[in-house]
């Protein structure tokens, strides 16, 4: 473990500010690209039973089995037939890889900090606490997303409670 | 120890804590035998114990260590010795000397010094002090009598005070223990060397002299070191040597098989002694017999005996030119009778001895076996990684690609291949797996322990200590059996007066064993106590409302098995080794864990008999691929009983909407499994698809689905942390064409049938 935290420390500098962004019912997303392991096309996922329905189910990756989250179903968008665009990114959260459905990966795009607008307030749902901030380029707007939120909060926490009462 | 230790110096003293620990889970048992029967084998190699104990830990200075040790020591010379009496009293100290060493070495490892352990040492060694006056006043009380060494077999190191266990008083350091056993080493490789050389090429003489100047040196550092018995199995050696040399005959034409065979004898009492053993050589007049066969008797004894002057038989030897016999004759001092009687005798003499010399089969020691000890990690990434070969070997020769395709070359390297990965899976499995014994000779300290507690007279039995298990299984059954053999002993076994009232003998016998059976582990644990109560389990599980009405529709396995429920206890009062209700359910979580299965038996009167079956392997199952719809699905084949196309006179649905299947004498709920995967099966009609009767812990039921695609070994994984876990579901697998396919866990799937027959 000792060997991955220097890793980081010396590809913190070159992965700055570097989100990865994505296409998801016509808006524009970003994750920052330090969590991002790989970008996969669409395979053949093996259903879980009993999972949240934004779990779609597992898939092997090289011999791992991953979990596949959508994130269309995620935010409550309505669902899409998965097609030779839609793509799964895998992320590494803390030793977890999960791999996470989008409909279009655009780019690696470099948003200054100074760039970023802190997420607006809405009062009406909770949903907004994935998004870590607003990313200005050019004339467009990245919905930049807190990988870690997306993946660990809401019915994701829930399950984790059920599994500990278990 | 307060100066800063570098890593040699840290290494040493965890192999010597991880040595020694070894060492006492050994004796441990030994020690508690002694109380029983004390024969010499086990007093010296319980000797030992604390004797290299003392000798390593004063090398490290752990100083408190050495002292008990010593003091323990000192104990047993005087009971070696016949100096004292054993008494019960002594081998509960010398329990207590172990455990004090399991704690001290437990503060070695982590502290590096057992600065801590001063109260402890003191105390104990104390005890063992006042024990050893006690038993010696006692002893000159009763009428002093002297040692009586003599009654001692002649073989028992206890006896010779020239043995190397007692070097204190020798001086003969470890450094020259060490010199001696390398050149004893090198010594004795040259001489098998020269040996199997010879056996090949009997005419060469200086083959022999050379081999006989190695037994010769060897004989000579034997005897500097006072190593007896090693030296008089050299002795004659060298002398069956010297007579080849200067060409006498032999019983035998070469005599190079018997001397190997010695010579294995010397390399194995010699491994004995760098373990810091004695040069104890078992059958040792055996060996000396076997050499002394080999020296052919001559002529001219018999001569002798017959009555011929010794003069005239050496002078007629002198002549030697016609045969000694008709020389004598010729001369007239030996009649033509003497002559002929003494011929024959010789060569009946000649015939029994190649008789006897033959049969000295050469049994092979290796110079000695040679263990790594390696790190628990290391071995499961090993198998974790071979677990992964066996699914790119699956998705690499079931590659979709190649299907249609005519590949006669491309098949036979596929074949070769998968047979490779096969043995390296099943190499891979037994380096995990260790014999049971060192568990098996845990319990019998338990044991032990228990019945003095209880008051209770046991004679534990074990048997199959050398099957082998996986080591993690090992771990996780250990706690299940200290709870089952508390049990058995706390409340199966009648105390000594019930147990004479009800015609029994006064001892009872637990039986602890483990075998291979149906491709499991069975660890049984068997006594010859009251056996189980019905009544009051029934009783106990109505008021504690584990079961409804009264139990009496209930099979005599159902009610046994209310017992590991949680929380359940027929012990009228708790006693401080069972009685909690605790014990059974840890038993039953544990064996859940490694999906093992428990059996129990009991007969009243007679006793009960509890079975763990454990599958051999936890990281690779046979599976049934079963389909429903479009999802596949893998089940355990060791709980399939049997699959079958159900017709519709069989199924009976009972008002609740319950679908009950009839197989041969018995109604199953049938579970269906496109419910509990949330799929669209092929058809909903029960007649068109299959029912596979699965069984878990003797309940059964049929899990419905569309069809059965095939027959796979499977190497489990671990659904992601991320999902944690999924009811129904105890892992997944990667199929041939690299699809994640779904293990079912059908205890979850009992449940749930369960749920439906209720």
């Amino acid at each position: 473990m000792a060997e991955d935290t220097t890793l980081m420390g010396i590809e913190e500098d070159t992965q700055k500010d570097k989100y990865l962004t994505f296409h998801l019912a016509g808006e524009d997303y970003g994750f920052e690209i330090k969590y991002v392991i790989e970008i996969i096309g669409i395979q053949n996922i093996t259903d879980v039973p009993d999972m949240p329905s934004f779990i779609r189910g597992v898939i092997n990756l090289r011999g791992k089995v991953i979990p596949i989250m959508d994130v269309r179903a995620r935010f409550g968008i309505e669902n899409r037939d998965y097609d030779d665009r839609t793509c799964i990114i895998v992320v590494n959260i803390d030793g977890t890889e999960v791999g996470l459905v989008v409909d279009e990966v655009s780019e690696v795009a470099n948003i200054p900090e100074a760039n970023v607008e802190p997420a607006p307030k809405t009062s009406h749902n909770n949903d907004d606490n994935y998004i870590q901030g607003m990313g200005k380029i050019n004339n467009g707007v990245k919905i930049l997303l807190d990988v870690h939120k997306l993946l660990f909060s809401g019915e994701m926490q829930e399950l984790a409670a059920t599994l500990e009462e278990q | 120890m307060s100066m800063p230790l570098d890593d040699d110096q840290i290494e040493i003293i965890q192999e010597f804590a991880t040595e020694s620990r070894d060492m006492i889970e050994q004796l441990e048992p030994a020690i508690i035998e002694l109380g029983q029967n004390s024969d010499s084998e086990t007093m010296n190699a319980i000797f030992r114990l604390f004797h290299s104990m003392k000798g390593s830990a004063g090398f490290l200075e752990f100083d408190h260590m050495t002292r008990v040790a010593h003091a323990a020591e000192n104990l047993l010379d005087l009971i070696r010795n016949d100096e004292i009496d054993l008494v019960p009293d002594h081998v509960t100290l010398l329990c207590a000397a172990c455990d004090f060493a399991k704690e001290a070495l437990d503060m070695v490892e982590s502290d590096y010094n057992d600065d801590a352990m001063v109260a402890p040492a003191d105390d104990i060694s104390e005890r063992l002090h006042q024990a050893i006056e006690v038993a010696q006043k006692a002893k000159e009380a009763g009428g002093e009598e002297p040692a009586e060494e003599a009654d001692q077999p002649a073989v028992t190191p206890a006896e010779q005070p020239d043995s190397s266990l007692d070097f204190p008083e020798m001086e003969i350091t470890d450094e020259m223990r060490l010199s001696f056993v390398q050149e004893g080493n090198e010594l004795l490789q040259n001489a098998e060397q020269g040996l199997l050389a010879w056996g090949e090429n009997p005419e060469d003489k200086d083959a022999i002299g050379d081999i006989f100047r190695q037994i010769h040196s060897f004989k000579g550092n034997c005897g500097f070191f006072g190593f007896s018995q090693i030296e008089k199995l050299s002795h004659q050696m060298e002398n069956i040597l010297d007579r080849v040399k200067s060409g006498s005959k032999l019983a035998v034409d070469n005599p190079a098989d018997q001397l190997l065979a010695a010579l294995d004898v010397l390399q194995q009492a010699l491994n004995n002694i760098s373990d810091g053993k004695d040069d104890t050589v078992e059958n040792l007049d055996q060996h000396l017999n076997e050499l002394q066969t080999l020296i052919a008797p001559l002529l001219g004894d018999f001569l002798v005996e017959e009555g011929v002057k010794e003069e005239s038989v050496s002078k007629a030897v002198e002549t030697q030119k016609k045969p000694v016999g008709e020389i004598l004759v010729d001369q007239g001092a030996a009649s033509k009778d003497q002559v002929d009687s003494a011929l024959k005798k010789q060569q009946e003499t000649i015939k029994k001895a190649k008789a006897k010399a033959k049969p000295a089969a050469r049994t092979k020691t290796p110079a000695k076996r040679q263990d790594i000890r390696v790190e628990l990690g290391k071995l499961d990434s090993l198998i974790n990684l071979i677990g992964e070969l066996v699914i790119a070997e699956n998705m690499l020769i079931h590659n979709p690609d190649l299907k249609g395709l005519e590949l006669e070359n491309f098949n036979k390297a596929g074949q070769h291949m998968s047979k490779l990965v096969r043995e390296l899976q099943e190499m891979a499995m037994t380096i995990r797996m260790i014999p049971v014994s060192g568990l098996f000779r845990r319990m019998i300290r338990l044991v032990h322990d228990i019945s003095v507690k209880a008051g209770k007279k046991v004679d534990l039995e074990l048997i199959g200590e050398e099957t082998e298990i996986d080591k993690t299984v090992i771990e996780t059954i250990t706690d299940p059996l200290v709870h089952l053999l508390r049990n058995s002993l706390d409340h199966g076994l009648e105390p000594p007066d019930e147990r004479i009232a009800a015609g029994k003998d006064e001892t009872g016998t637990v039986k602890l064993s483990a075998r291979h059976e149906e491709g499991e582990v069975w660890v049984t644990i068997e006594d010859d106590g009251r056996g189980l109560n019905k009544e009051k389990i029934l009783e106990k599980a109505i008021s504690k409302g584990l079961i409804e009405g009264d139990g009496s529709d209930m099979s005599d396995r159902q009610i046994n098995n209310l017992i590991f429920a949680p929380g359940f206890s027929t012990a009228d009062k708790v006693t401080d080794i069972s009685g909690r209700g605790v014990g059974m359910d840890v038993v039953k979580k544990n064996l859940e864990k490694i999906k093992g299965k428990i059996d129990v038996s009991s007969t009243p009167g007679q006793g009960s008999k509890i079975t763990l079956r454990i599958p051999l392997t936890l990281a690779i199952i046979d599976g049934m691929i079963v389909r429903v719809g479009t999802s596949t699905c893998i089940v355990p084949t060791l709980s399939m009983l049997e699959a079958f196309r159900p017709v519709m006179d069989q199924i009976t649905i009972t008002p609740d909407g319950d679908e009950l299947a009839k197989v041969r004498e018995n109604f199953l709920p049938i579970v269906r499994l496109h419910d509990i995967l949330g799929k669209k099966p092929d058809s909903h009609d029960l007649a068109d698809g299959i029912l596979i009767v699965l069984e878990y812990q003797e309940i059964r039921f049929c899990l419905f689905i569309d069809e059965i695609v095939g027959q796979q070994q499977t190497v489990i994984k671990g659904l992601s942390n991320f999902i944690g876990n999924v009811p129904g579901v105890s892992g997944c697998t990667i199929l041939g064409d690299g699809e994640v396919c779904l293990i079912l866990d059908v205890g979850a799937l009992t449940d749930s049938a369960e749920k439906k027959s209720l």
